[in-house]
C-alpha cells in the first residue's frame, strides 16, 4: 500500500495510553479501514466509521491517509473538527495539498502541530494562527 | 536492532545524521554532539530543526541518552525554532512508559533504552537518570516570572504536564507550579472579549495574564481530578470568567467532571460567585469554542439532574433552562449534545427511569426564547444552524415545543452530505428510541403520540422547566405548537423524521448505514408492522461490503432492543432469523443463540411458542444450493453460496438443533415428572400416525419441535444428525407420553436405517453418503435406545409386580423395596448421563413408583438427594436448593425442591464449573456498557475458521462427560467413545464452549460464586444489592417462574441499568439473580471514622454507628444503618476503611 509508511509515522501520535498490543491490532484495524474505503477517495473527503465504542474519523489528504480516533466527548463531530484543524495545519505547513515526499519532509514541523492540536489525548487548540503562534515558541496571544 | 547501547545508538543517529541534502563533506551532527553545533549558531541551528529534529521524531521513542545534549540546548540556545523541539522531545522522554520500544505500536522501531543503558559495561543514560533533571529545569522555569521568558515559561508547564502522573512528587510540584501561577492571575477581573482570534487586544500586562490563565488551566486539565479540594474547584471556576475560549473549556470540563461527583457543591460555589445570575454562563453560549459550549451542555445536565438539589429549584431551572438554549446552537456537536443530556443520555450508566424521564422531557418541556439576542448567534460554523437562526425574531420568541426543535434540527442534519453529520444524527435517533422505549417500559409515559400539540403561548415557563425528576409521574401536557392551527402531532413528527432516516440507507458508508439501523430497530415499537424493517435489513445483508463486527454489533442491538421491551421478544427473532439465513458466516453463534435463549424467556407464557417457532425455522430453511444467490429480498432463501458461508450456517442450524432438544421442554412446558398422562397403555397401542397426531394435539410446541428434529436427524450434515439425536433423546427423557413412545420409536427406526423413505420425500438429500444403516448413527443411538428400553423394561416388571402385590393383597418386603430402590437410582444415573433432570423429582419407573419410593426412602432415612454420587450434593447445588428453601417456606413439601429451578442451578454449575467467562455474553455486556477502547480483530479470510462455534465435541462435553465427571461413574458409555465424536471437524475448544453457556434455560444459574461479579460493575451491584430486599426468589429463576424479565416487572430490574442490565451480574443468565445475598450472613461492624456521603449512593456515617455490612466490593462496603441518619438515608457504600467488622 503506498501510504503505509506515512501511517505508520502518523500513528505514534496517536493512542494515548492505549497498550502497544492494541495498538497494533488498532493499527491493523485502521489500516484495513483505510484500504477498503478511501480508495478513490476525495481529498479531505471525510469517511466514519465505529468500533464498538470508539468513533474514527479519517480521510485522505493528497497521498496521506489521516485517522483520527476518540471516545465518549470525542465523538464523530468533534473529530471531525480535529480532522479538519489538522488537515488545515498540515496543509499550512506543507504550503499545499501533501505528497508523501513532502509530508515526510515536513514531518518535524507536522509533529510540532498536532503536539499543539492534541494534548494528552484532549484536544487543545483549533485555530491556525493560534497553532502557527505556539508552533514557533510564541505565546498564543502576543505581548 | 537491539544488540547494544552502541549498534542501536548508531543506528538512530546513523538515520539522524543521514540526509541526501547534506554533501558528505559536512555530515550532519547526531545529537549526542548538539553541544558543539552551539559555537556555529546559524548554520547549526538551521541543520538542527531542517534534519536532526524531523528525523527523530520518526522513531517510536526518543533516546534518553539524547536528554543531556536537549537540556543543554534548553539552556543555551536561543533560537525559537530550536527551543520549541526541545520542549517537544524532553516532553516525549517525560511521556514514554520505556516499555514502548519492546512493543512499538507505530513509527519505526525502538530498542528499550533504559534495558540496553543497563548493559552497557560503560554505564548508558535511563529514563531514571534524566527526569529528575528534566522536571528540575522544566519546573524552575515554569516559575520564572520573568516576562523575557513568558512564551518559554508556557511551554515549559506544558511539557512538565507530560510526566508520568504516577510519580506523586513530580505531580505535587505541578501542581504547586498550577496553582501559584492561578493565585496571582485567576482574580483578575478581565472583560472578556468576543472572540480571542480577531484582532489582538489588550495591554501587554493583560496578554501576559491571560497566556498564563491558559497554560495553568490546560495544566489543571490533564492533572488528575482531586473533586475534595476547594481550591482545585475554586480555581476551575475562576476559569471560566478568564478570557481565553480554551481555558474557558477546560474550567467548564474541570466542573462538569467535579459536578458528576458533587454537584452540590458545584452548584453553590457557582452560586456563591453569582455567575448563573450575573450571565456569565450565559455568555459561553456565545463563546466561539465548541467543546466548552458542549462541556457546558454536560454541566448543565448534571446540575439540574443531581438529587442533590432538589430542594434547590430556583438553581436547577437556571441550568435546565441554558441547557434548553443550547438546543438552539449552532453547531451540531453542541445541539445533539443537549439533545441527548435532555434524552437523559450522558454516559453509559443510566438508569431507566433517567432515560424514561428524558422522553418525557423531550416531549413535553417547551423553550422560552431569552429576552437577550443570544440565540442571535451570528457566528454560525454551521450552515444547517440557519433552520433556527434565520426566524424572524418576533416568531423566535415565542415558546417552542422542544420536540419540534430537536425534530427540524435531525431531519436537516439527515439532509447534510457529511457522513459524520450522518451518522452522528442517527446515533441521537438511536439514543431517542432508547429513552422512548424505556418509557413504554416503565408505562410513565402516557401521551398519545397521535394529539395535536396544543397551542400554548402564555402560560409560565419557569415552573415547567424547573424539574425533571419528576417527569415521569406529571400528566399534564405542556406541548405547544409554532402557531395556531399546526397540526403537528408527535406521531407526525416523529413518522417525518423517521421517513428521512429511512432514506439514509442508501448512504454508502456502511457504518452510516448500520447506525441507521440501529436507530430503526430502537424506534420501532412493538405494535408497529414490522415489514418495512424487515425489508431493509434484508436488503441490506445482501450487500456484500458488510464487515463481519458491523453485523454482530447490530445483533447486539437487538439484544439490548430485547432487554428494553421484552415484549418485542418474536420480532426481534424475527430480525435475527434474517441474519442468519442471510448472513450465516458473519455473525457470532454465539451472540445469536443468547439472543435466542433471552427471547424465549422473555417471551412469556403466551409466546414461547412463536418464539421458539421463530429460533427454529431456521430447521426449516432449505440447505443451500450453490449459485443460490438469487433470492436477495427473500428473508427465507438463504444465502450462503460460498463454501465458507455454507459451512457458516450448518453450525448455526447445529446450534438450532442443539437449542431446540434443550429447550423444546421449557418452551413446551411439558415434563415427565410433571406430566398429566401417566405412561398408559392406550396410548401405547396407538399406532404410530395416531400416535403423532394424539402428541400434537396436546403439545402442538413439543410436537412441531420433535418434527424438526426428526427431519434434521436424517437429511442434515454428520454432525447435525448426532446433535438432533442427542437433542431427540434429551426431550424423551424429559418429556413424558406419548413423545417419549414416539422418540424411542424414532430412534429405533433410525438405527435400523428405515425413516428415511419417509421423509426423503420432502426433503432434499445434501449429496452426502449417509452410510450404511442410513444415518450413519447407529453406533450413538445404540446407548440411547438401551436407557430407553431399560427404562421401559423397569416400567413393566414395576406394573407386573404392582399387581401381582395388588391382586395377592402382598404388602411389599424391604428386600423387593430395595431392589426397586436400586433400579431406581441406577436408571436415573442413567439417564442423567445423556442430560439434566431433577433426581428429587424425576421417576424413571414413572409415576406408581413414586409412592414406594418414598416408602423405602423413609424407613431408612435416606434423603431424596443426598449422597456424593448425587450431583446436586457434590456440586453443592443441594445447599443452595435448601438454603433457599428456608426462605420460602411457603413450599408445599420439605422435599419440594422446584426441579426446574434445581435443573437451571445444576447446569449453571456446569457451566461455572467450565468457566464463567461466556463470551457471548461478555460481548454483549461490553456493548450494553458501551465499552470498547479494547483493539478491534481485524477481519481476515481466515477468521471464519476459527470463529468459535457448536461442534459435536463440545456438546457431547458438556452434556455427558460433565455428569459423567460429577458422578464419578464408571459407565464411561454413551456417545463419548463413539466413532463420530473423534472425527469432529472443529478447532473450537472446550473450555471456550463451557464458556459459552449453550443457550439452554437449563442453564440458567444463579451464578452466585464468587466476588468476581461483583467486581465486574461494581455500580450495578450497588443498584442491584440496595433494591433486591426480600426479593431474591423472584429474581432467581426467571426462566423458571416465565416472568419476562421486564424493566417494569420489578423495583430490582427498574433499579439494573438501563444500559447495561447484564453487567456485574457476570455470565448468569437472563432474570436469574445471584443468591449470594440471600445465603450468607449478615455481618455487622461499626464506623471508624465520619464519612460524608460523596455521592448518590454513599452513605454519611458517625464514627462509632453500628452497622450491617451486606458485602464488599472494589474497596467499597455496602452497608445499612440501624436508623436512618440525617439524610435521610439508611444504606448505601462507604470505603471499606471506614467501617471495622465485629
Amino acid at each position: 500500500m503506498k501510504n503505509n509508511y506515512v501511517q505508520i509515522l502518523y500513528f505514534r501520535n496517536s493512542f494515548q495510553g492505549v497498550p502497544g498490543e492494541d495498538r497494533q491490532h488498532w493499527r491493523s484495524f485502521l489500516v484495513k479501514l483505510g484500504a477498503d474505503n478511501l480508495k478513490g477517495a476525495r481529498s479531505e473527503e471525510l469517511f466514519v466509521a465505529l468500533q464498538k465504542s470508539v468513533y474514527i474519523v479519517y480521510a485522505m489528504l493528497g497521498d496521506v491517509s489521516i485517522y483520527v480516533v476518540g471516545k465518549d466527548e470525542y465523538d464523530e463531530l468533534t473529530l471531525s473538527e480535529v480532522i479538519y484543524v489538522i488537515m488545515s495545519c498540515v496543509k499550512d505547513v506543507c504550503g499545499k495539498t501533501p505528497t508523501e515526499r513532502l509530508f515526510l519532509d515536513k514531518y518535524g514541523k507536522i509533529c510540532l502541530c498536532l503536539d499543539e492540536i492534541v494534548w494528552k489525548g484532549m484536544l487543545e487548540n483549533t485555530d491556525k494562527n493560534r497553532i502557527r503562534r505556539l508552533t514557533k515558541l510564541r505565546p498564543p496571544t502576543e505581548v | 536492532m537491539a544488540s547494544g547501547q552502541e549498534s542501536s545508538s548508531t543506528t538512530l543517529m546513523d538515520l539522524i545524521s543521514y540526509d541526501p541534502m547534506v554533501p558528505p563533506a559536512a555530515p550532519a551532527p547526531a545529537p549526542v554532539a548538539v553541544p558543539s553545533t552551539l559555537g556555529r549558531p546559524k548554520s547549526s541551528q538551521k541543520q538542527l530543526v531542517l534534519h536532526v529534529f524531523p528525523k527523530l521524531a520518526v522513531y517510536n521513542s526518543v533516546d534518553p541518552s539524547v536528554a543531556p545534549s536537549l537540556l543543554m540546548l534548553h539552556q543555551q540556545c536561543e533560537d525559537n525554532n530550536v527551543l520549541r523541539y526541545v520542549y517537544y522531545y524532553l516532553a516525549r522522554i517525560l511521556s514514554d512508559s520505556g516499555a514502548q520500544g519492546l512493543s512499538p505500536g507505530g513509527g519505526i522501531p525502538t530498542p528499550n533504552w533504559d534495558a540496553l543503558a543497563d548493559i552497557d559495561a560503560v554505564g548508558g543514560v535511563t529514563r531514571a537518570d534524566v527526569i529528575p533533571r528534566i522536571v528540575h529545569q522544566l519546573s524552575s522555569e515554569a516559575t520564572n516570572a520573568d516576562t523575557e521568558y513568558h512564551s518559554r515559561r508556557l511551554a515549559a508547564l506544558k511539557a512538565l504536564t507530560s510526566a508520568s502522573p504516577s510519580n506523586s512528587d513530580i505531580l505535587e510540584k505541578i501542581y504547586e507550579i498550577v496553582f501559584g501561577i492561578l493565585e496571582k492571575v485567576g482574580d483578575a477581573k478581565q472583560k472578556r472579549r468576543k472572540g480571542i482570534f480577531g484582532k489582538q487586544g489588550g495591554d501587554k500586562e493583560s496578554n501576559i495574564r491571560s497566556n498564563l490563565q491558559y497554560a495553568a488551566l490546560s495544566a489543571l486539565r490533564r492533572l488528575p481530578l482531586d473533586p475534595g479540594n476547594p481550591i482545585f474547584l475554586h480555581r476551575a471556576i475562576q476559569g471560566i470568567l478568564f478570557s481565553d475560549p480554551v481555558a474557558i473549556r477546560h474550567a467548564l470540563a474541570i466542573i462538569s467532571d467535579i459536578a458528576t461527583r458533587d454537584p452540590y457543591s458545584v452548584a453553590m460555589a457557582l452560586g456563591q460567585c453569582k455567575f448563573v445570575y450575573s450571565g456569565a454562563l450565559h455568555d459561553i453560549l456565545h463563546l466561539h469554542d465548541v467543546l466548552a459550549r458542549v462541556s457546558l451542555a454536560r454541566l448543565c445536565h448534571t446540575l439540574y439532574r443531581a438529587r442533590a438539589l432538589d430542594a434547590r429549584p430556583d438553581i436547577t431551572s437556571q441550568f435546565s433552562s441554558l441547557l434548553f438554549q443550547l438546543l438552539l446552537d449552532p453547531s451540531d456537536r453542541v445541539c445533539f449534545e443537549a439533545i441527548l443530556c435532555v434524552l437523559g443520555k450522558f454516559d453509559n450508566t443510566e438508569r431507566t427511569e433517567e432515560r424514561a424521564a428524558g422522553w418525557v422531557r423531550l416531549t413535553r418541556e417547551v423553550l422560552k426564547l431569552p429576552e437577550t439576542p443570544s440565540v442571535k448567534l451570528k457566528e454560525t460554523d454551521n450552515p444547517t444552524a440557519k433552520v433556527n437562526m434565520d426566524k424572524p425574531s418576533s416568531k423566535a420568541k415565542r415558546p417552542q415545543p422542544i420536540i419540534k426543535l430537536v425534530m427540524r434540527r435531525l431531519e436537516s442534519s439527515f439532509r447534510s452530505f457529511s457522513r459524520p453529520v450522518l451518522h452522528a444524527a442517527a446515533r441521537v435517533v438511536q439514543e431517542m428510541g432508547k429513552s422512548r422505549a424505556a418509557a413504554y417500559a416503565l408505562g410513565v409515559y402516557d401521551v398519545d403520540e397521535g394529539v395535536r400539540l396544543h397551542a400554548y403561548f402564555d402560560e409560565p415557563l419557569d415552573s415547567e422547566l424547573s424539574r425533571s425528576n419528576s417527569e415521569g409521574t406529571r400528566k399534564a401536557s405542556l406541548l405547544a405548537s409554532n402557531g395556531p392551527g399546526s397540526m403537528d402531532t408527535i406521531a407526525s413528527l416523529l413518522a417525518s423524521l423517521m421517513e428521512l432516516v429511512r432514506t439514509t440507507v442508501a448512504c454508502e458508508c456502511v457504518y452510516v448505514r448500520a447506525m441507521v439501523i440501529k436507530a430503526l430497530i430502537w424506534m420501532q415499537n412493538p405494535h408497529e408492522s414490522l415489514e418495512e424493517l424487515e425489508s431493509i435489513i434484508a436488503c441490506e445483508l445482501t450487500d456484500p461490503a458488510w464487515p463481519s463486527a458491523l453485523l454482530n454489533d447490530i445483533l447486539l442491538t437487538l439484544h439490548a432492543r430485547f432487554k428494553a421491551s421484552p415484549d418485542m421478544a418474536v420480532t426481534l427473532l424475527e430480525i435475527a432469523r434474517i441474519f442468519a439465513t442471510k448472513v450465516p458466516g458473519k455473525i457470532d453463534a454465539d451472540v445469536l443463540q443468547l439472543l435466542w435463549k433471552t427471547c424465549l424467556v422473555g417471551a412469556g407464557p403466551d409466546g414461547k411458542h412463536t418464539a421458539l417457532e421463530a429460533v427454529t425455522i431456521v430447521l426449516d430453511l432449505p440447505p443451500p444450493q450453490p449459485g443460490s444467490m438469487s433470492g436477495f429480498t427473500s428473508v427465507d432463501r438463504v444465502s450462503a453460496s460460498d463454501p465458507k458461508s455454507a459451512l457458516a450456517l450448518q453450525r448455526l442450524v447445529q446450534a438450532a438443533v442443539w437449542f431446540l432438544g434443550e429447550n423444546a421442554n421449557y418452551a413446551a412446558a411439558e415434563y415427565a415428572w410433571e406430566s398429566a398422562t401417566p405412561p398408559g397403555t392406550a396410548l401405547m397401542m396407538l399406532d404410530a400416525d395416531k400416535m403423532v397426531a394424539a402428541a400434537s394435539s396436546r403439545n402442538p410446541t413439543l410436537a412441531g419441535a420433535l418434527t424438526r428434529l426428526q427431519r434434521c436427524a436424517f437429511s442434515g450434515s454428520w454432525e447435525i444428525r448426532i446433535v438432533a439425536a442427542h437433542a431427540l433423546i434429551t426431550i424423551a427423557i424429559r418429556s413424558g407420553e406419548p413423545y417419549r413412545l414416539q422418540i424411542y420409536e424414532f430412534l429405533h427406526a433410525l438405527s435400523l436405517g428405515g425413516v428415511q423413505s419417509q421423509f426423503s420425500q420432502s426433503q432434499l438429500s445434501n449429496g452426502e453418503d449417509q452410510g450404511a444403516s442410513g444415518t450413519g448413527l447407529g453406533s450413538l443411538i445404540s446407548p440411547m435406545i438401551k436407557v430407553l428400553d431399560d427404562m421401559y423394561r423397569a416400567q413393566d416388571d414395576l406394573n407386573r409386580d404392582m399387581r401381582n402385590h395388588d391382586n395377592n393383597k402382598q404388602e411389599w418386603t424391604d428386600e423387593e423395596l430395595k431392589k426397586l430402590y436400586e433400579t431406581h437410582e441406577k436408571l436415573l444415573d442413567l439417564v442423567s448421563l445423556f442430560c439434566f433432570v431433577p433426581k428429587v423429582k424425576y421417576l424413571p419407573l414413572g409415576p406408581p413408583s413414586a409412592k414406594l419410593i418414598d416408602i423405602y426412602r423413609n424407613r431408612h432415612n435416606i434423603s431424596a438427594s443426598s449422597g456424593m454420587n448425587d450431583p446436586a450434593v457434590a456440586t453443592g447445588i443441594s445447599d443452595l436448593v435448601y438454603e433457599t428453601k428456608e426462605d420460602h417456606k411457603e413450599s408445599e413439601e420439605s422435599n419440594a425442591i422446584d426441579p426446574e429451578l434445581a435443573m437451571a442451578w445444576a447446569a449453571g454449575l456446569e457451566d461455572g464449573l467450565l468457566g464463567n467467562n461466556a463470551p457471548a455474553m461478555e460481548k454483549v455486556n461490553e456493548f450494553l456498557a458501551g465499552a470498547g477502547t479494547d483493539a478491534p480483530d481485524v477481519e481476515e479470510e481466515e477468521n471464519i475458521t476459527s470463529r468459535p462455534s457448536v461442534t459435536y465435541d463440545d456438546l457431547w462435553a458438556k452434556s455427558i462427560l460433565e455428569t459423567y465427571e460429577a458422578e464419578e461413574d464408571d459407565a464411561r458409555s454413551s456417545g463419548t467413545s463413539s466413532p463420530e465424536s473423534t472425527g469432529s471437524v472443529e478447532t473450537s475448544i472446550s473450555s471456550h464452549f463451557g464458556g459459552m453457556n449453550y443457550p439452554s434455560l437449563f442453564s440458567s444459574r444463579p451464578s452466585g460464586h464468587g466476588a468476581s461479579q461483583y467486581s465486574e460493575n461494581r455500580s450495578n451491584t450497588r443498584r442491584y444489592n440496595s433494591s433486591t430486599g426480600g426479593s431474591n426468589f423472584e429474581g432467581m429463576g426467571s426462566p423458571v417462574r416465565e416472568e419476562p424479565p421486564s424493566y417494569s416487572s420489578s423495583v430490582l430490574q427498574r433499579f439494573e441499568s438501563f444500559e447495561n442490565p447484564l453487567a456485574g451480574q457476570g455470565a448468569q443468565s437472563f432474570g436469574s439473580r445471584d443468591e449470594d445475598t440471600s445465603s450468607q450472613n449478615p455481618q455487622f461492624g461499626e464506623a471508624l471514622y465520619d464519612f460524608t456521603a460523596g455521592g448518590d449512593d454513599e452513605l454519611s456515617l458517625t464514627a462509632g454507628e453500628e452497622v450491617e455490612i451486606e458485602y464488599e466490593v472494589d474497596g467499597w462496603c455496602y452497608v445499612k444503618k440501624k436508623r436512618p441518619g440525617r439524610d435521610g438515608r439508611m444504606a448505601g457504600l462507604v470505603p471499606v476503611l471506614y467501617v471495622s467488622s465485629s
